[in-house]
């Protein structure tokens, strides 16, 4: 943690001190200076008079117009007489805020953003919000310290923009919902709170049993490579990388079950696209998919610092995207839509790869005909070794003071214990984080009513994470691209993974 | 002949830039998987009449109102206030600097928003104003486009009511209050509109400056439907259409005096 | 009016004491620096402190590698690398592009309509109302909606070109250029802007049209009526008209109108934001001066390099302006 703290240095707007942000009065800009005051031809003058003259005429009888003023009539004042007025008051806001602050405490913490409670931001909305409320609620009726206090804070984009803006205001809630690139960030400011030592506390801490309890997929990823493996946030809400299949598209091809490997899955479409003339899957572009693509075909993102867009599976997971858009078997849906379920919904395609927390909507759309649809594995290269990717946010603790994280560390304790999780899996949909939650009667009852209710936990314990680095947010849209880019039938899949390659691993190097 | 040409390709263009908005109004009476459908007849199957209740249910709507409202006012009103009187000294009065410090006034709307919101929520909570009307309103209560306005309408106006005053032994507050207000009148009213437009229309720094509830404004609000992992885009639709009711009340009301203002601001350079 | 302005109770004592207050003397068009400063402070107090100080802020912050406070400085080395990067070139591009997109066609379409309504008699208020209407409407519903019609699967347009037996596009998921599209892969693809990037264009024309047309329509009916009815009269033709009469005198309004759309295109973002995520799937030929600095700046972490395309852009605008300012000379006809 000490170090952590060193990185962050001098204090926020520190930098400003001593700038004095008073313009020179040498400069002019007489661009923006009324024109007349430029002009000293008298008839150019008096033939815009005569115009206006006639404009205001016209327009509001009353005025009557008499005679343009000479242009400054007045010797202007000079310049120090109203700057000082005006630009001395400026210069010490500008000092007060930027420089001295006396307000502001020294170099190591932050203050809570609210002295009386435990903000949480998150980004639940509808049901689940209210759901989460209610567990708010129960915690703090069950806790005699300060009370938890959740604020809907928008998406992760937006709550990480203010996580951050108030990283520089030196002001945080309690804690808040991330993804590992978020808190990666949040951490090199010094501002995210080590959990190792809260866990290892003997009496508010979790036992080692505990910790085992938890699927070793679903913690791993909140280690932090970058921070000398330090657990800077805890897991949340998870979700793992499905495929789903519309059965009534797969029945019309004549097709009994969905694919289990990948050369299945290329047949498959090929078929659904010859008897039915029909798309067989939608693609949205996400580098997710793509890592959960390469990690079912065998393959790696990163090894040792390198990464591993230039090894076979993740050419293979390149070049059958190039397939499946040259043998028009896919197409693209656009950016940050839900057309695939759309299109799913409507019969007009077969498959599609999505969050499996997203199985909820699925069935809205679906009007509740379960048996015309289902919740797969993604298709593997060896179903033997099966892999698929993670999803979900985290709640990552930030450091406003030992009485706040302590508060805050319990509720996350009461949150992710297990009777708590059972509720709130059956609620939303997410998966299990812990294996006595999957153990609950309810959740078997629950998973026994469908097979696509349970496909995802069964997923779980092979489910693998993107690496939580710096600069995992920036190789993201380069792998985006890359992916845009076969698509497009801009570039060949080989090519397009070769040179993402060479992209990501520069990003990479140049950080070190 | 000519007219009813004018009138045929006036209402095919009108037809262009209306659909959108009547299909965001139709798609907000659909059914959730109807509206998902990207179904290009606006009008629903059946009528969901039943969206509206849902949707006032889902957050505190009275309240979002209420406060977009408020401070949109309170905004829009101080706005004209500050642009008024640095109008007029920008556009009356002579001063060494003037220039400069205009250009400056001028560079403050040149800055994007996404880079100047973070110095600006460090100052807010320097401040103490985190969470507060203070932080909605304050920021906003002067802006450049503003300024620039009612300086051109200024620039605009003759003399001669003012060298009148003077010799009614009338200062320049009370020239202000009294005259000069009056006859920029049509920029007042535009500046006021678009001051509140904009205030009503933000959605980033309310969210980012406010946490409690009991603050937040419709902007907001309408983030409710937007899940983790999909839209209710039926209610988000519905929501929406009632959210622009105050700002075409507005602007009814106030277009008469839009038009007239356009014209003094375009006047001068 | 002398009852008005003899003093009064309420506001006016307070008015009139101040104006005794801050009275340097009887000048008559310039004021004495105490009025001036009076008049000034709230506006340039507010706008110093909420506009000019992220400025400098955003000044100094480019001259560091990483953030607020962190970090260390860096000279103008996050200029340097802007300079010679090619993603940086390609968002100055593509703001270009955008711009000589936008302003033109939205300035000459807002034209024709607003002629067009001058021309008649009834409804005027009732168009000009219609057409307003995008410019309140939320830029998210109407992005969701322009989406539904660009869609490549089952929008409108590529049903309109099935019509005519042209083949299917993918709008805003292509990255082709217009042209390479249009003269059916002749020009190479990567010439011109994007079939994408046409789309954003095409979406902000018409978000912003409302806006040009209330205020061209301003405009037209500020023109004196006999002045085009002489030139008819003297025999001129409808165009002649326009081209010798309505023109000329509608230049302010026109400046006016290139000067905010200058500025509010180099500003633009939510379009590209709603439209298009961020560039990502277009191979960046969607991605503008502000999209690629929001990317550096939140995404990427990089502050002082988003800082530096700031400043960048920000002197891009007030030298376009300082440039129209000096063109408009020529071509603007005041009174």
């Amino acid at each position: 943690m000490g170090q952590l703290a060193n990185i962050h240095g001098i204090g926020g707007w520190a930098f400003l001190r001593g700038t004095k942000g008073t313009p020179t009065s040498k400069a002019r800009c007489d661009d923006f200076r009324p024109r007349e005051s430029r002009t000293a031809d008298p008839i150019e003058y008096g033939v815009r008079h005569q115009k206006l003259h006639v404009r205001f005429d016209t327009r509001r009888a009353p005025f009557v117009r008499q005679e343009w003023p000479a242009p400054c009539a007045v010797p202007p004042r000079r310049f120090c007489e109203w700057s000082r007025i005006i630009l001395c008051p400026l210069v010490v806001v500008f000092m007060a805020v930027s420089g001295c602050n006396p307000a502001a405490p020294s170099s190591d913490g932050f203050e809570p953003i609210n002295e009386t409670q435990v903000v949480f931001w998150d980004r639940q909305t509808t049901e689940t919000a209210k759901l989460l409320e209610k567990i708010t609620a129960e915690f703090n009726a069950s806790n005699d310290g300060m009370a938890v206090a959740i604020e809907t804070t928008g998406n992760y984009g937006e709550i990480y923009r203010k996580v951050m803006a108030s990283i520089q205001a030196r002001r945080l809630p309690a804690m808040a919902v991330s993804y590992e690139s978020m808190t990666a960030q949040y951490a090199a400011s010094g501002a995210v709170v080590g959990l190792d030592a809260l866990v290892a506390d003997p009496e508010r801490g979790i036992s080692s049993a505990d910790l085992e309890d938890f699927f070793p997929a679903v913690l791993g990823s909140n280690y932090y490579a970058d921070y000398d493996g330090q657990l800077l946030s805890f897991p949340f809400s998870k979700s793992v990388l499905m495929l789903y299949a519309n059965h009534r598209v797969l029945k019309e091809a004549g097709i009994d079950g969905p694919p289990k490997t990948w050369d299945e899955f290329l047949e498959q479409c090929r078929s659904i696209k010859a008897k039915t003339g029909k798309f067989a899957y939608a693609i949205s572009v996400d580098c997710s998919t793509i890592s959960g693509m390469i990690f079912s075909m065998g393959g790696e993102l990163i090894v040792d610092g390198q990464f591993q867009y230039d090894q076979p599976a993740a050419i293979q997971a390149f070049t059958l995207l190039e397939t499946l858009i040259n043998e028009d078997l896919a197409y693209q849906i656009q950016a940050r839509t839900y057309d695939d379920e759309v299109a799913f919904a409507r019969d007009d395609v077969a498959f599609t790869t999505r969050t499996s927390a997203g199985s909820a909507n699925m069935a809205l759309a679906m009007g509740g005909k379960n048996d015309s649809w289902s919740l797969n594995p993604i298709p593997q290269s060896d179903p033997a070794h099966p892999a698929t990717i993670l999803f979900g946010p985290n709640i990552t603790l930030f450091t406003t003071g030992a009485a706040q994280e302590q508060v805050a560390w319990d509720f996350v304790r009461h949150f992710t214990s297990t009777p708590v999780m059972t509720e709130w899996v059956l609620a939303t949909g997410y998966l299990p984080i812990r294996k006595s939650v999957a153990n609950d009667g309810r959740i078997q009852a629950y998973w026994a009513a469908w097979p696509s209710n349970r496909a995802p936990y069964d997923c779980l314990e092979t489910a693998r994470t993107e690496p939580n680095l710096l600069r995992w947010q920036e190789i993201r849209s380069s792998v985006e691209r890359a992916e845009s880019a076969v698509l497009a039938k801009l570039k060949t899949g080989k090519e397009a993974a070769l040179e993402l390659q060479q992209e990501a691993q520069g990003l990479l190097d140049r950080t070190k | 002949m000519k007219r009813s040409l004018s009138y045929i390709a006036l209402t095919v263009f009108a037809g262009i830039m209306v659909y959108p908005f009547v299909w965001m109004a139709g798609t907000a009476f659909k059914t959730l998987p109807e509206s998902m459908g990207g179904d290009l007849n606006p009008f629903p199957a059946t009528w969901q009449w039943g969206n509206i209740a849902t949707t006032l249910a889902e957050a505190p709507f009275g309240q979002y109102f209420f406060n977009s409202i408020l401070v949109s006012t309170i905004v829009g009103l101080s706005v004209v206030i500050t642009s008024l009187m640095a109008g007029y000294a920008f556009g009356r009065l002579r001063f060494r600097g003037q220039g400069l410090l205009f250009g400056l006034v001028l560079a403050t709307m040149m800055v994007p928003f996404e880079i100047t919101f973070i110095p600006n929520f460090v100052l807010i909570t320097r401040f103490g104003w985190y969470n507060s009307y203070a932080a909605l309103i304050v920021p906003w209560c002067a802006n450049a486009f503003g300024v620039f306005l009612v300086r051109q309408a200024f620039l605009s106006l003759p003399n001669a009511y003012y060298d009148a005053a003077v010799m009614d032994g009338c200062g320049h507050l009370r020239f202000l209050r009294h005259i000069g207000a009056s006859m920029v009148k049509p920029t007042l009213v535009t500046v006021f509109l678009f001051a509140f437009l904009g205030s009503y229309n933000a959605l980033l720094w309310p969210l980012v400056v406010t946490s409690d509830p009991s603050l937040r404004v419709v902007q907001v609000g309408l983030a409710s439907f937007l899940m983790d992992s999909g839209v209710r885009l039926n209610l988000l639709m519905c929501a929406s259409s009632f959210v622009i009711v105050p700002s075409m009340v507005l602007f009814l009301f106030t277009q008469r005096y839009f038009e007239e203002s356009a014209l003094s601001s375009g006047l001068k350079e | 009016m002398s009852r008005q302005l003899t003093p009064g109770y309420g506001v006016d004592r307070v008015l009139s004491w101040l104006d005794d207050r801050l009275s340097g003397g009887r000048e008559v068009h310039g004021g004495g620096w105490r009025v001036t400063t009076f008049l000034l402070s709230p506006a340039v107090l507010l706008l110093g402190l909420f506009g000019v100080f992220p400025i400098v802020a955003t000044l100094v912050l480019s001259l560091y590698d990483l953030r607020y406070g962190e970090g260390t400085f860096s000279g103008l080395a996050n200029y340097r690398e802007a300079i010679h990067s090619p993603a940086f070139w390609n968002s100055v591009k593509v703001t270009v592009y955008y711009l000589v997109g936008v302003v033109p066609v939205s300035i000459v379409l807002g034209f024709v309509i607003a002629w067009g309504l001058m021309n008649i008699t009834r409804g005027r208020a009732l168009f000009r109302t219609l057409y307003f209407l995008p410019y309140i409407t939320s830029a998210y519903a109407a992005a969701l909606v322009w989406r539904a019609l660009l869609n490549p699967q089952g929008g409108l347009l590529n049903a309109l070109l099935a019509v005519f037996h042209l083949p299917a596009q993918q709008w805003l998921l292509e990255p082709r250029g217009v042209l390479h599209v249009i003269s059916g892969g002749y020009v190479a693809a990567d010439v011109g802007p994007s079939l994408a990037l046409c789309c954003v264009v095409a979406f902000d024309i018409w978000h912003g049209l409302g806006f040009v047309v209330v205020i061209l329509l301003a405009g037209l009916s500020s023109i004196p009526r006999e002045l085009e009815d002489a030139a008819r009269i003297d025999g001129a033709g409808v165009l002649q008209v326009i081209r010798h009469v309505t023109l000329p005198l509608l230049t302010p309004t026109l400046y006016f109108l290139l000067l905010v759309g200058t500025i509010k295109g180099f500003q633009a973002f939510n379009s590209f934001y709603a439209l298009t995520q961020s560039g990502g799937n277009t191979l960046g030929t969607t991605e503008n001066l502000v999209i690629y600095l929001f990317a550096n700046f939140y995404d990427n972490g990089r502050w002082g390099y988003g800082a530096a395309i700031a400043t960048l852009l920000l002197v891009a605008i007030v030298g376009l302006a300082l440039v129209q300012a000096r063109f408009a000379r020529r071509w603007v006809h005041y009174g």
